[in-house]
């Protein structure tokens, strides 16, 4: 299972996007390197949602936007047990999703606790 | 271009259907044709919006088989699949080929069997819409894209889990005056947040989205005829005017918006659709709004230009909203109690403002109805299509 989920940083103009896309969402280049989304930042939003498609077999799952301290945003799963607009977080990377046996590597932020 | 008018429109009754998806469309599109008075006049075209019936019905090339089911050879056929604004798209469609002087005559018909799978398999299918490598891998649904959004608006707005209930409330009302809605069961807010029951009721779905902020699960059809406005005398009595359409495009991942309580895809669309009908929002005699999550209605009630940003609840709480106010929004039960079978809901919005503006709504007929907008959502506001319709000149 990869290890990392990436971002697309463009060579042209240095714009980071997440997902990815074909033209540079800022300047309209092509070339991209990909960085990879770590580190931390702060929620956003977040739900729990307990309507779960049927790979799923826990009762709910914990999800949210989160804004990294690099500019992007991006969704995840959170492993928080009690989720707060604003509070700090860290990413991590490992399995979300089961799809065809196949176990998915993804996003799952976690609180940052102050020292 | 030429202008373009409806001359016939048709809906099947929403909610757990026993028929098949192509029996659907074609009862939806022969109460259209029915309506018309065509005579033996062929017609030019068929536009059929579905998103679903190649996974949930085994049925690909759904235009053609729609065509075969009802005999309309050799009717030119598409069929549109543009999520849950596949009937909005449609219609945009069907009215460029008359306006274009293409097609003279042209059927548009939206239609999805839902219910033909489970509700897991249905929320799976609905959650195809979310980006695959950025949302869908980590269970997002669109309730969850819906809770999501409905948090940080509530954070920032103000807005409660009371007003999202009024939504409800409103339109589980307007359902009742409507024979062709899913569901027609009142609701209360004691029933729905404060009662001993209504934890059992109305359980959380995707926080702070409750059961009853959700639309249900729906099969149904609706359709609608088209023709060059100079011809439309002929077939019909009371004529309805396309009067103006928008569509614009928004981020496929939620989160990659500059601020996710922003629509602009609705913003976008409704104001190109207001400017090609030369209206304002304050000339709309009421609205269809894709409440597919209550929250969404109070959302696209202000960036439609209806209400400023961030006081769409407020409007709500004056009553403004509900028929007699001053501009009632979802007439229908919208999506929240008529039902929602995806590729039916836009073209079903329009047979609604049709039906309005011919002052033929029966118990839910809103006052001197004369113009009316539409908004379809599609994904989670990555694709809308916004409509506005006038009575003709009278």
């Amino acid at each position: 299972m990869k290890d990392k989920i990436f971002a697309a940083k463009c060579i042209s103009c240095g714009m980071l996007s997440y997902p990815t896309h074909f033209y540079c969402p800022d300047c309209g280049e092509t070339a991209f390197e990909a960085v990879p989304v770590e580190g931390e930042g702060k929620l956003v939003t977040f739900t729990r949602a307990y309507a779960l498609p049927l790979d799923y077999a826990q009762r709910y799952l914990t999800l949210g936007i989160v804004e990294m301290d690099t500019g992007i945003k991006a969704t995840g799963q959170l492993l928080i047990d009690n989720p707060k607009i604003g509070m700090h977080v860290y990413a991590t990377v490992g399995p979300v999703r089961e799809i065809s046996g196949h176990d998915i590597p993804g996003l799952i932020f976690k609180e940052k606790r102050r020292k | 271009m030429r202008d373009v008018a409806i001359i016939g429109a048709g809906s099947t009754q929403f909610g757990r259907s026993q028929w098949s998806l192509l029996k659907l469309m074609a009862e939806a599109s022969h109460d259209a044709l029915t309506e018309a008075s065509i005579g033996d006049r062929s017609v030019d075209a068929v536009y059929v919006a579905n998103m679903g019936s190649t996974r949930n019905n085994r049925q690909a090339g759904i235009a053609s088989a729609l065509v075969d089911r009802m005999n309309l050879f050799p009717a030119a056929a598409d069929t549109i699949e543009n999520g849950p604004a596949s009937g909005a798209s449609a219609i945009k469609n069907g009215y460029l080929a008359v306006a274009s002087g293409m097609y003279d005559l042209v059927l548009v018909v939206g239609g999805e069997r839902m219910r033909e799978v489970n509700n897991f398999e249905a929320t799976e299918f609905v959650s195809y819409l979310t980006h695959r490598y950025a949302e869908y891998i980590y269970g997002t649904t669109l309730p969850a894209l819906a809770g999501m959004f409905a948090r940080l608006y509530m954070e920032r707005y103000g807005v409660t889990s009371e007003h999202l209930a009024m939504v409800a409330i409103k339109n589980h009302a307007n359902g009742l005056l409507n024979p062709n809605a899913h569901i027609r069961t009142p609701v209360t807010m004691d029933g729905l947040l404060h009662g001993p029951q209504a934890s059992m009721n109305n359980p959380y779905v995707a926080e702070p989205l409750r059961f009853f902020d959700c639309c249900p699960v729906s099969d149904g059809a609706a359709a609608v005829l088209l023709i060059p406005l100079d011809m439309a005398g002929k077939f019909s009595k009371t004529p309805i005017r396309i009067a103006g359409i928008g569509q614009a495009t928004d981020t496929h991942a939620v989160h990659e918006r500059p601020d996710p309580t922003v629509l602009t895809a609705v913003r976008l669309a409704s104001e190109k659709a207001f400017s090609m009908a030369g209206l304002e929002p304050k000339d709309m005699s009421l609205a269809e709004l894709h409440d597919a999550f209550t929250i969404l209605e109070i959302a696209e009630s202000e960036e439609a230009g209806f209400f400023p940003k961030g006081e769409g609840h407020k409007a709500l709480e004056r009553g403004e909203t509900k028929i007699g106010g001053t501009l009632p929004i979802n007439a229908s039960g919208g999506l929240k109690a008529k039902g929602h079978p995806v590729g039916a809901t836009g073209v079903s919005q329009i047979v609604e403002l049709v039906y309005q503006l011919r002052h033929e709504a029966g118990e839910r007929q809103v006052k001197d109805a004369k113009h009316g907008f539409a908004c379809n959502f599609g994904g989670f506001g990555n694709n809308v299509v916004a409509t506005v319709l006038s009575r003709g000149e009278e």
